[in-house]
């Protein structure tokens, strides 16, 4: 596993610069560079072979995570350590996002990594797309010239390895509007061995009525054929209920049965179902318990 | 050919990279420092290339050589000072290697580990372990070595 020849390196110390880099080369001969942490290893099998490589670890206009002004914005570059140690996502409507970054490959990766490098990266088996989709986050780009545009998760992942975001355009920030009061969300995978890839995850964000029934429901499931994937079944199944167990059962038993879960080496269809299913209830007690606060 | 400024082990060096190197192959090839090892053929899933970079740590298979330009970086050479760390010790005390491949990454990562959480659980050694893997499976002598040496540092 050697990188073909790469036949330029930069590091621009801003946006601007980095779209002036990335602009002098066809579309897709220059590439951004985050964390590095998926896109190294298809440097490295030659997957991609980039005749520029655009690092973007020096720009701190991409770094770091804002809620002041109510809602949340979490810088592109911002790594997964420094999501997982957020104190102020525990317990509340963004907690699924530490749940995620938390359990990301292991320490080493989770020091290199990043959100923004996770969401344009987009594998099939993947935390951060499926969370951002199961929170209502939305992503923030710029291009040539500083034009910006802001595209919802749902607009934004269009399946495995694709995104809405063209070669030329960078990824400058993740965020989301201001919570409800009474919202909670949580994220759990499983994988083959710990922390592992996800063969399965779901990710649960809701809010509560001032009687504690679900006033708003966002289900989304990681892992299956198509990448990341809202379930809009169990949304609807579990909107409105008291968030009982039986409710909760019947909202996975919906998504496990909207969901096309497929067979391979890690698992077969029906046992992705049933980790929909197990999974799905685990979360969604979770979310709604963080909720009710 | 790009000139890379690095300090590596508080020494400073200046030198030519190929834009593709990875940065374990710098430390390794060019700069003859071999404590660093290669176990997966560059996948990024054994760790034990695992170094410190600016106190933290990361695979260096997963970097390019020039994204180190700029940085303050420690490899397993640079761990010991007059005497071996309380973590070097411990392994040596507790038989925590057989074959002592993975031993230097182990080492790196549980050493930024242990700074961070200076009295860990043994679970949460072990999570810490995740990106590690010791192919001898000797997991339950490292995990108590390094639970001995936080005890040793604590005291």
């Amino acid at each position: 596993m050697f990188p073909a020849k790469i036949e330029k390196y930069v590091r621009p110390q801003s946006i601007g610069d980095a779209l002036t880099a990335i602009g002098e080369f066809d579309d897709g001969d220059a590439m951004f560079l985050a964390g590095g942490q998926s896109a190294m290893q298809a440097i490295k099998s030659r997957m991609l072979r980039p005749e520029c490589v655009v690092d973007l670890q020096d720009i701190a206009e991409l770094k770091g995570i804002d809620m002041s002004g109510g809602g949340l914005r979490i810088g592109a570059m911002t790594r997964y350590v420094e999501i997982a140690n957020e104190g102020s996502f525990a317990g509340g409507p963004f907690a699924a996002l530490a749940d995620a970054a938390a359990r990301v490959g292991d320490r080493q990766v989770r020091n290199r990594g990043t959100i923004g490098g996770s969401v344009c990266w987009n594998y099939m088996a993947s935390c951060l797309p499926a969370v951002v989709l199961g929170t209502n986050g939305s992503m923030n780009l710029t291009s040539a010239g500083g034009k910006t545009r802001t595209v919802t998760a749902d607009d934004f992942f269009l399946g495995p390895l694709e995104t809405a975001r063209e070669d030329n355009e960078i990824l400058t920030s993740v965020s989301w509007d201001a919570p409800a009061a009474r919202s909670g969300s949580a994220y759990k995978k499983w994988g083959l061995v710990t922390d592992a890839l996800p063969v399965v995850g779901v990710c649960v964000s809701v809010t509560v009525d001032d009687g504690g029934s679900v006033a708003s429901a966002t289900v989304s499931i990681s892992g299956l054929a198509d990448g990341g994937q809202r379930s809009p079944a169990a949304e609807n199944a579990l909107t409105g209920t008291d968030g009982s167990a039986g409710a909760i059962a019947a909202a996975m038993d919906a998504a496990a049965e909207a969901a096309e879960t497929h067979t391979d080496l890690s698992a077969n269809a029906e046992y992705r179902s049933h980790l929909i299913r197990s999974l799905g209830a685990e979360v969604a007690e979770t979310a709604l318990a963080r909720a009710r606060g | 050919m790009p000139i890379i400024n690095v300090t590596i082990n508080g020494e400073n060096y200046e030198e030519d990279v190929p834009e593709r190197m990875l940065l374990v192959d710098f430390i390794r090839e060019q700069l003859a420092l071999t404590g660093t090892h290669v176990g997966c053929t560059y996948e990024g899933v054994c760790g034990a290339c695992t170094i410190h970079l600016d106190g933290e740590s990361i695979k260096s298979c997963m970097l390019l050589a020039v994204q180190a330009d700029g940085h303050d970086i420690t490899t397993v050479e640079g761990l010991r000072g007059e005497n071996l760390t309380p973590l070097q010790a411990a392994f040596n005390a507790n038989h925590a290697l057989q074959c002592g491949f993975c031993t230097p990454g182990i080492l790196m990562n549980m050493t930024d580990f242990l700074k961070e959480n200076p009295n860990p659980t043994d679970d949460e050694i072990r999570h810490g372990l995740v990106g590690n893997l010791c192919r001898c499976t000797g997991y339950a002598h490292i995990v108590k070595a390094v639970r001995e040496a936080a005890q040793t540092s604590q005291s």
